[in-house]
């Protein structure tokens, strides 16, 4: 099963959910897929592990990366670049907002929303079932509820990122699809794709899922692990 | 139970839940107002209050009044925070009331920035407020140490009546790692019928309680400071923890470094490692009480020939690494606090530099 999304996607969910991973990952696949992305940080509430520090990496496969000012790179302000409204309007064929978290960082959208509304928009969110807040369906719904509410978009679709970093197993991957598939069923909500680290990718069995299994490459590392195979900085800004 | 993912911020105040903490007290400021977010979540289910203060100068001052009540009590905030709270930290030292401070460390001096920096080491370790006391300082390398030291500092806080600091730095804050909350840790509010000012109608003695900083006969401000001073010689034999990391080696260069940065070093060892190179590394995990007979022993082994304090700083440790090498080896310091954190090969390179 491939992942075919395209048009214009906003990757949400509850703070720390993995939405910046999954969207970076995301553009990654389908460049390589050979269809043109753009991808912007719309991350206000976050002040670390954001899209901008995958910008050179992304940049050098050809995604176009749009930020706020270099000047402001580094700091805490709800800054929103004006290019941003002018990549939903003349979006490419698969464009990625990648928003903050919980309720409060979809906030910005409701900012977007003369924008947003003239365009067909999919929200995504992306749930964890191992971070708090999101453990069980109720948590999920909660967190759907005040993201719609803030946002006033409804989510169109679910993203499996069920994962504790380096100590995940295939079976937490499997006990985060059984929540998704629950959610799925609560909310009427299709299941995109799931994600699963290439480190137990080839352990997972696929014919388990129903849907396609999107493998990733952390990006968003401390600074401890941040060296590629080759001995190099795969990142900064 | 089962491991969760959660940042050093969240896990933080988790972790406070699970030491009995139920009175938080704070003011935002990033990179640490996930602990407020967080609590301001969870604290109401546990029957919990978190108050947002005007300001850091008045949440110094609600924490020193929740502790003088004898109440398990924790604030977080960042460095600019914690100088306006310094006053505050005087006053509770000198009291001798329990409480919990978090500061997860941004760059300075001034506003500085938002990114980490281990900048407030002379802050916490050598004051910060007036006068003559000392924090408790742990210094965590992680998230999980973080919840471990945070539940661990409701106790020890407790043991000396007095304030205990973890001192984090962003990345520390910020950063997720699969994280669990250990049970051993728990632990019941130590008796505080003959200090604190807890009401009459549940204590036993009839003695009024009274909570001040203000001894204004010099021989009572002598007897307290040396009450103040015995506990502190009391921490120096009781609490100092560290890690040694290939320090079983034969190396040749030592390397002194906590927190965020001591997870660089081990990295930039391992590079080492690999090319034959042997380094090691003393990790303070409390930077007061500080490991001064490890850091000493560590220093002196016969093949270590230089020794280097590794810091986020522009050269705060290094000053207690000299004091406790006494002179036996040669002391260099590398740092760098604009918030970028030096990389494993920039360490490499330095280390080589020595050699």
């Amino acid at each position: 099963m491939n992942i075919d999304i395209k048009g214009i996607v906003v990757i949400c969910g509850n703070y720390g959910s993995g939405k910046t991973e999954t969207a970076v990952n995301l553009a990654i696949k389908r460049k390589m897929d050979g269809i043109d992305v753009k991808i912007t940080d719309l991350d206000l509430v976050n002040p670390y592990f954001r899209t901008r520090e995958a910008r050179v990496l992304l940049e050098s496969l050809g995604i176009t990366v749009i930020l706020p000012d270099r000047q402001y790179m580094h700091a805490d302000l709800p800054i929103l670049a004006p290019a941003v409204a002018g990549m939903i309007q003349q979006p490419s064929e698969l464009t990625i907002l990648d928003a903050g978290g919980d309720d409060v960082g979809v906030t910005v959208l409701a900012a977007l929303e003369n924008h947003l509304a003239k365009k067909k928009v999919q929200l995504l969110q992306v749930i964890n079932p191992f971070r708090p807040f999101t453990e069980d369906v109720k948590g999920c719904l909660r967190i759907k509820e005040e993201i719609e509410a803030s946002s006033k978009m409804k989510i169109t679709g679910l993203v499996g990122n069920a994962n504790l970093i380096d100590e995940t197993l295939p079976e937490h991957i499997y006990k985060g699809y059984d929540l998704l598939k629950e959610v799925s069923s609560a909310t009427g909500l299709k299941i995109e794709f799931i994600t699963a680290c290439s480190d137990i990718y080839p352990q997972l069995e696929l014919n388990r899922f129903s849907c396609p299994v999107l493998e990733i490459q952390r990006k968003m590392n401390p600074p401890w692990k941040r060296l590629s195979i080759k001995g190099v900085l795969t990142h900064g800004v | 139970m089962a491991k969760v993912l959660m940042k050093g911020n969240e896990a933080i105040g988790e972790a406070a839940i699970r030491a009995g903490c139920k009175n938080y007290f704070a003011y935002p400021i990033t990179p640490q107002s996930e602990v407020a977010e967080y609590l301001a979540k969870r604290l109401p289910e546990v029957g919990g209050v978190f108050l947002q203060g005007e300001s850091e100068v008045a949440v110094g001052y609600m924490i020193f009044g929740a502790a003088g009540c004898g109440e398990r009590v924790m604030t977080t905030s960042s460095s600019p925070g914690i100088s306006l709270m310094s006053e505050a930290l005087s006053y509770i030292a000198a009291a001798q009331c329990p409480a919990v401070f978090v500061n997860i460390m941004r760059g300075g001096p001034g506003l500085g920035g938002i990114l980490p920096s281990q900048g407030d080491y002379f802050q916490a370790v050598k004051g910060g407020g007036h006068g003559d006391y000392h924090l408790l300082v742990f210094a965590p390398d992680g998230v999980q140490e973080a919840v471990e030291m945070t539940m661990n500092a409701f106790t020890l806080a407790e043991k000396y009546r007095g304030p205990v600091m973890i001192l984090g730095d962003g990345m520390i804050g910020q950063m997720m790692e699969p994280v669990e909350f250990p049970d051993h840790l728990k632990s019941e509010p130590s008796n505080k019928d003959s200090w604190a000012t807890s009401g009459m109608d549940k204590r036993k003695s009839d003695k009024r309680n009274l909570v001040r900083s203000l001894f204004l006969d010099p021989t009572e401000l002598n007897q307290n400071n040396l009450t103040l001073k015995a506990k502190y010689d009391r921490m120096k034999k009781e609490e100092i923890l560290y890690e040694g990391y290939n320090t079983d080696s034969e190396y040749k260069v030592l390397i002194v470094s906590y927190g965020t940065m001591s997870r660089v070093c081990k990295t930039a060892i391992d590079m080492m490692k690999e090319e034959g190179i042997e380094v090691g590394l003393l990790r303070p995990k409390t930077l007061f009480p500080f490991p001064e007979e490890a850091v000493f022993t560590a220093a002196t082994k016969e093949s270590c020939k230089a020794v280097i304090s590794i810091e986020m700083s522009m050269g705060q440790m290094v000053e207690d690494v000299e004091r406790c090498v006494k002179g036996q080896r040669k002391v260099d310091f590398y740092g760098e606090c604009g918030g970028d954190i030096p990389t494993p090969e920039k360490i490499v390179e330095i280390i080589k530099g020595l050699l």
